[in-house]
């Protein structure tokens, strides 16, 4: 096993080597750099000049890279031009906020969109299933931003239940109940379209079992109907439904850029936009690397569990 | 698992699991709070990158900056004329490239140390001399508005003299920039480059707490030399959605709301909010390519600046928040302005006519338009009805549309061989730098200038170097006002708008003003 994982962590090396090559390239190669960016205006070729002196970006290509290489092998991610600030204090505490909203909206999409699934499929064709189904319908055809948008209109604006922006409140208490009040809103938004898509594969995962000899036979002998459903029907279809979830937990986190946008939400998404617009080389390329490392880990640890569940899968 | 031991009314209560959140949230901390007595919170449109005034280029930054710093100059309030701050007194030498100024004595920093000749001389030098010890603190991307600067020197502890290499008239308002704010060097030297997240100055706020992505927030500073504000402490929220931000300002979370965008203003309509308007130095227009093509004829520039009609984009498009432009010089720089400039009527007959003279019937032109940018107001929309307005006299102009730094990359680098016309916007602190930079023969891209349409007229250049030497205002004055007459008549752009910068006040907040510097001073300010 352990033999297995340093196997897996080794393989790591020449992908993340490959997405710093990659990210690193791209922001040398898209035109606006970012001297002309801070400069606007009096973006002179003599001023542009000086500043990219000053920022240490008049160095060869490769001679670059290898700089920051080097120093991010060190912990040292440098400094973002655009905040005056170490790049990797930026990211860690960007990528702690995406990770609460995040996870939270995955949580929530988890268990409405698999139990909107199961009921809808219990039901079939009945008042409750085609409520779902509408429901669900039109949940997967709202743009996310726009339903925040909506969202703030009503509940922040008019009904004044929630703040509109932000993760904390501005003065008072940095309680859980203030993060609550800011998080429900920006986490409901963002799960709303994965809910969507998380139920219609429940429902048709749950109607492929119902269908089968086992619930017929449960049945058959007297078992209570919910019983059949959530015991019985459930456990096998959620076989096919966990990869779904897999694939929307992924889905969850990237649209969080545009709900970090509306809802100002401190997150990374929202940080790598600006980021990209500032031309802020450093924070773009130290945020990426950053969280294509995470994403690494974490398929790695997946990949793991999975070999320790499931023997069939040879460490 | 628990999961599958659910019932179908434990279904039920997932799902209405976020309603009850709400529920609890909303029980325990009232979310949309009142914002307390005599703390203002302002919404800004993006975080800061710095509290060092030296090296910002941001008018978002500026913002703050203004209210914790002060200049040795600063602009009088409601006009871009200079009064004193810091410096009590100045004197120039005959042949102006000294300027000597007498400081206000008994000023401290916000860290207690104290404000003389020797602070002020530490902080041009750790700008413009390579060498100082704390230059590393940089980059100090405006520097060069101090180029001109050759020495700094502390003739006793009130006194200093800055000595220019050639005489320099904008050198009194750069002062006033921004860029001029001092700081405490007692601050630079315990905090190094971290000097920007724990800023000290002598304004009328000071430094408190700066909480990444969320606020910064600085408080009153009882000792202000100029009297201490009305207010206990200004928040400055980063909100850099437009939409986002129009909703905290109607939600009560913002007090005062800068960059309202047009679309937005009908929301503000009633009596709980005040809005404010204020034209500043700002100029919208468009680059003509004079090099070569089309408009490299004098006749098919005039008539371009006949042919699009700018009070319609000025009304409707942009919704009356700015005026339509007549000339290079904005009208907010009062004194330099020539009063008797009309803008080019909208008149398509004319541009027709001219067309005809000029045999450029039908000319395919290339028209760069940018999504946005700092000062670019729609451009996307505002290009729009440029182009039909143009397409309505004859010609053929195909838009091109790139993202801001690219657009800058193809522009300023200059137009020929690429493009006919593209879009620009400009916002100065003196009349003296857009025309200088960017209308001037010696300002053409390959000489390190913004002339990216290659206008060229001796006389203009003439002119523009001799208001830049003239250190009576008067004098300056009358060279502007010349030049604005010959630039108009010569058409090297179409001169499209000027813009009303705009913000909205509570009905908490008063005594407020939005100033034609388009800085925000918050010192007079109250809030109940």
């Amino acid at each position: 096993m352990t033999g297995y994982i340093v196997k897996r962590l080794i393989s790591a090396v020449p992908v993340l080597l490959g997405i710093s090559v990659i990210v690193f390239l791209i922001m040398a190669m898209i035109p606006g750099d970012p001297a002309t960016a801070i400069l606007g205006s009096y973006a002179t070729p003599e001023n542009v000049e000086k500043l990219n002196r000053d920022l240490g970006l008049d160095k060869p290509l490769v001679q670059r890279y290898f700089i920051w290489l080097g120093n991010m092998l060190q912990g040292d991610f440098g400094r973002s031009f655009s905040l005056n600030r170490a790049v990797l204090d930026e990211v860690l505490e960007r990528f702690n906020a995406t990770l609460l909203l995040a996870g939270t909206s995955f949580v929530i999409c988890s268990i409405l969109g698999v139990a909107a699934g199961v009921v809808s499929a219990a039901r079939q064709y009945g008042l409750a299933d085609k409520a779902i189904t509408f429901a669900v319908l039109l949940g997967i055809s709202i743009p996310s931003f726009f339903l925040g948008m909506m969202m703030i209109l009503i509940f922040a604006v008019n009904l004044r239940w929630f703040p509109v922006s932000g993760m904390w409140p501005i003065y008072g208490a940095r309680d859980l109940s203030a993060l609550i009040s800011h998080l429900t809103l920006p986490a409901i938004a963002l799960a709303v379209v994965a809910t969507g898509v998380i139920a219609r594969l429940s429902r048709s995962a749950m109607l492929e079992v119902l269908r089968q000899d086992f619930i017929r036979t449960a049945r058959a002998k007297g078992v209570h109907e919910r019983s059949v459903i959530w015991r019985h029907g459930l456990r096998a279809a959620m076989v096919s439904i966990i990869p779904v979830l897999g694939i929307q937990a992924g889905f969850v986190l990237s649209g969080a850029v545009y709900i970090e946008m509306v809802f100002q939400w401190p997150g990374v998404g929202r940080m790598l936009v600006d980021a990209i617009l500032k031309r802020d080389i450093l924070l773009v390329q130290g945020g990426v690397v950053f969280v294509a490392a995470c994403y690494v880990l974490f398929n790695i640890a997946v990949d793991v569990a999975q070999s320790l569940l499931d023997p069939r899968i040879k460490a | 698992m628990k999961f599958l031991e659910m019932t179908r009314r434990g279904a039920l209560a997932a799902m209405f699991a976020t309603t009850a959140l709400a529920g609890v949230s909303m029980g325990v901390a009232p979310a949309a709070a009142q914002t307390p007595p005599g703390v203002l919170i302002v919404g800004q449109i993006a975080e800061p990158k710095a509290l060092d005034p030296a090296a910002v280029t941001a008018v978002n930054d500026f913002r703050i900056l203004m209210n914790v710093y002060d200049g040795l100059v600063r602009y009088k309030d409601g006009t871009l004329e200079v009064e004193p701050a810091l410096a009590t007194d100045w004197s120039i030498s005959e042949d102006g490239t000294e300027y000597t100024f007498t400081l206000r004595e008994g000023v401290s920093f916000h860290d207690g140390s104290a404000f003389n000749a020797e602070a002020v001389v530490f902080n041009f030098e750790r700008m413009l001399n390579e060498d100082h010890p704390f230059h590393n603190t940089g980059p100090f991307p405006l520097a060069f508005f101090f180029s001109a600067v050759e020495s700094v020197e502390a003739v006793d502890d009130l006194t200093v003299k800055f000595k220019l290499n050639a005489p320099y008239a904008p050198f009194l308002s750069n002062l006033a920039y921004p860029t001029g704010l001092i700081v405490s060097p007692e601050a630079v030297k315990t905090h190094g480059a971290e000097f920007g997240r724990n800023p000290s100055g002598t304004g009328a706020f000071k430094f408190a707490e700066w909480r990444s992505n969320e606020a910064v927030v600085v408080e009153k500073n009882p000792d202000y030399w100029d009297g201490a504000a009305e207010l206990d402490a200004v928040v400055f929220r980063p909100i850099t959605d437009a939409n986002t931000r129009t909703a905290e300002m109607l939600a009560g979370g913002i007090d005062l709301m800068v960059e309202v965008p047009p679309v937005a203003l009908s929301e503000f309509q009633g009596d709980a909010f005040t809005v404010h308007e204020q034209a500043g130095p700002h100029v919208w227009f468009l680059i003509l390519n004079a090099k070569e093509g089309p408009f490299a004829d004098k006749r098919v520039r005039q008539a371009a600046n006949y042919a699009i009609n700018k009070s319609a984009i000025v009304n409707d498009v942009l919704e009356g928040t700015a005026e339509v432009a007549a000339g290079p010089t904005p009208p907010a720089f009062a004194w330099a302005y020539n009063e008797s400039l009309e803008p080019y009527p909208y008149d398509p007959d004319k541009a027709r006519e001219l067309l005809a003279e000029a045999g450029a019937e039908g000319a395919e032109l290339t028209f760069y338009v940018t999504e946005g940018g700092s000062g670019m107001l729609d451009p996307i929309a505002m290009g729009t009805a440029i182009q039909a307005d143009l397409n309505a006299v004859g010609l053929d102009v195909k838009i091109e549309t790139y993202e801001w730094n690219t657009f800058l990359g193809e522009v300023n680098p200059g137009l020929e061989g690429k493009a006919d016309m593209a879009e620009m916007a400009w916002m100065t602190n003196d009349p003296d730098t857009l025309p200088f930079l960017a209308l001037r023969t010696d300002a053409w891209p390959d000489k390190g200038g913004f002339n990216s349409g290659y206008y060229s007229n001796p006389k203009v250049d003439e002119l523009l170097e001799a208001a830049r030497v003239a250190t009576d205002q008067d004098e300056r004055a009358k060279l502007y006002q010349e030049m604005q007459t010959i630039v108009q008549e010569d058409a090297p752009w179409v001169f499209v708008a000027n813009w009303k910068q705009n913000a909205v006040t509570s009905d908490r907040v008063g005594d407020f003003a939005l100033q034609p510097s388009f800085f925000l001073l918050l010192d007079d300010v109250t809030k109940n």
